[in-house]
């Protein structure tokens, strides 16, 4: 008896669906919005946090050695600075290497090819590039540097400079983090009651259907189930939906994102956890749906 | 088959309105009952109280044997399975189509789908509009309207009518059409309760007649005319 139960609500519900008109399109698109803004929120939550990480790769400090100093002995310091729990990674640069990459980032500069000609030595000092694991460590990790038994043989630490950039960088990324969270948390609750609304007017607009079937004698189920089954068809709607119009998103937001993040990065991120997001919208919009349908209709049912 | 036992009902919104004082009668099975009186006698009332969507302020309501003025939500749907009712407004389902509209009474029994094609083209047969099974009530007149009701009303078979001004949307000879359809269906053997203010339609049909006037019952008549 239950499932015939089941497949009649169905059947009725999704047959109401179809013969609703215009009001089965207002009620998507709002949901679908609705769920634009999340997915919107997350998606830039997620490319916030991928410029973050990217920048804080490039953030490093360079521990310049005297020419005169062994390898070996940069070596050792090498091998002492990875010991400290702050550093991520330490990586040696000889003194020819620098020239090189020197000679590589100017290729495109003659006068200063000419003067690295002119005189003859390498100028360059052999360094340490060190990387913390966190950017709130870098100012433990000089300090160490600079009071550690190495010290005479450094000739610069060049975390002076980078300290108010570090430090600069280390606010703004809080801050947006903060102030990401609190826009997202207030956005999304701002939508999910937009759609929970939206659809108590429909079933509002049908509460003469609800009282008609009252009067025929329908019991709850009857009466309750093919309004939720409509509220899940207008999740499933949404979602497909919203992801139809995710894809040019993504792919207009993407150049803009070019300074810091590679573009084929964020498509590339996108498209592996396709499925991942559509899921998440479909348990949103479906979820949406029903409840709200659930909670609207109950004023309807005296019971 | 029915009884109502020194029935009172008031409604206590912003004013106490005493929309039935102190009724009392008894419909037997297989009668054919008018219930008259101006707009705001009290017919309305009476009848919703018999199909339990009011409770009485007072005094009892029995259905074959049943006091039925306290049923419980739950009892509630199972109790108007086994009424027919018919309204003024026709209350058809808007997002069905007529076959959809008879049929849905037969669904929420849990008849099976091949009860329910079996029956409904027939009962809609019967009222004379099996021609038009998937036209929706927009489409249809009203007098065809009340026919569709009148279809669902019936089409479970259930032991009483209740008809609570049927033809209070339509043109006199729309009308006399449904009463004809309501005596017939009595004569088949199914109790008919029928509340009007139509004049004409009480002193041709010349059943009993019950005259409520104020909340009160003032008259029950055998062989009535509207007279009050």
């Amino acid at each position: 008896m239950l499932l015939l139960t089941l497949k009649r609500t169905f059947t009725s519900g999704f047959t109401h669906f179809r013969r609703n008109g215009w009001l089965s399109f207002a009620v998507i698109s709002i949901i679908s919005l609705t769920l634009l803004i999340i997915s919107t929120l997350i998606v830039l939550s997620i490319a916030a946090n991928l410029v973050i990480k990217s920048v804080q790769d490039k953030v490093d400090v360079s521990v310049y050695f005297k020419s005169d100093t062994e390898e070996s002995r940069i070596m050792d310091f090498r091998a002492t600075v990875l010991q400290y729990k702050e550093v991520k990674s330490a990586d040696y640069v000889s003194k020819n290497q620098a020239l090189d990459e020197f000679k590589a980032k100017n290729a495109d500069n003659p006068v200063i090819m000419q003067s690295i000609d002119a005189i003859g030595d390498n100028p360059l000092n052999a360094s340490v590039n060190i990387k913390a694991v966190t950017p709130d460590k870098y100012d433990i990790i000089a300090t160490a540097v600079q009071n550690s038994a190495f010290k005479d043989d450094i000739s610069r630490i060049n975390y002076a400079k980078n300290k108010i950039v570090i430090e600069r960088l280390n606010n703004v990324l809080s801050t947006t983090r903060n102030v990401g969270a609190m826009l997202a948390t207030l956005f999304s609750l701002i939508a999910v009651l937009i759609t929970f609304n939206a659809i108590r007017i429909t079933i509002y607009a049908h509460r003469q259907e609800i009282e008609i079937m009252r009067l025929v004698g329908a019991s709850n189920p009857y009466i309750r189930m093919p309004f939720i089954f409509e509220g899940i068809i207008y999740g499933v709607i949404s979602a497909i939906v919203v992801m139809i119009f995710l894809f040019p998103l993504i792919k207009f937001v993407a150049p803009y994102l070019g300074g810091a993040v590679s573009v084929r990065d964020v498509q590339a991120n996108f498209m592996h956890n396709l499925w991942l997001i559509f899921l998440v919208q479909l348990v949103t919009g479906v979820a949406l749906g029903t409840i709200s349908s659930l909670i609207a209709i109950r004023r309807y049912l005296k019971a | 088959m029915i009884e109502f036992r020194n029935v009172k009902k008031i409604y206590t919104g912003g004013i106490n309105t005493i929309a039935l004082d102190d009724i009392s009668f008894v419909i037997e099975k297989e009668e054919f009952v008018s219930l008259v009186g101006h707009s705001g006698a009290g017919k309305s009332t009476l009848l919703k109280l018999l199909y339990a969507e009011e409770k009485p302020s007072s005094g009892e309501i029995y259905f074959n044997g049943e006091d039925i003025s306290n049923l419980t939500p739950k009892q509630l749907p199972f109790y108007r399975r086994r009424i027919g009712t018919v309204f003024q407004d026709f209350k058809l389902l808007p997002r069905k189509t007529i076959f959809e509209n008879v049929a849905f009474a037969l669904e929420v029994s849990d008849h099976s789908d091949k009860e329910i094609h079996e029956l409904v083209p027939q009962i809609l047969e019967i009222v004379g509009l099996a021609h038009k099974l998937d036209s929706y009530p927009r489409e249809i007149s009203g007098g065809e309207q009340q026919r569709v009701a009148i279809a669902r009303a019936l089409v479970h078979r259930p032991p009483l009518i209740i008809a609570d001004e049927p033809t209070g949307n339509l043109d006199p000879i729309s009308s006399w059409g449904i009463i004809q359809l309501l005596l017939k269906i009595n004569k088949l053997g199914t109790t008919v309760l029928l509340a009007t203010h139509n004049k004409d339609i009480v002193n041709r049909v010349k059943k009993r007649v019950i005259t409520l006037d104020q909340g009160k019952l003032i008259r029950d008549h055998s062989k009535g005319r509207y007279a009050i």
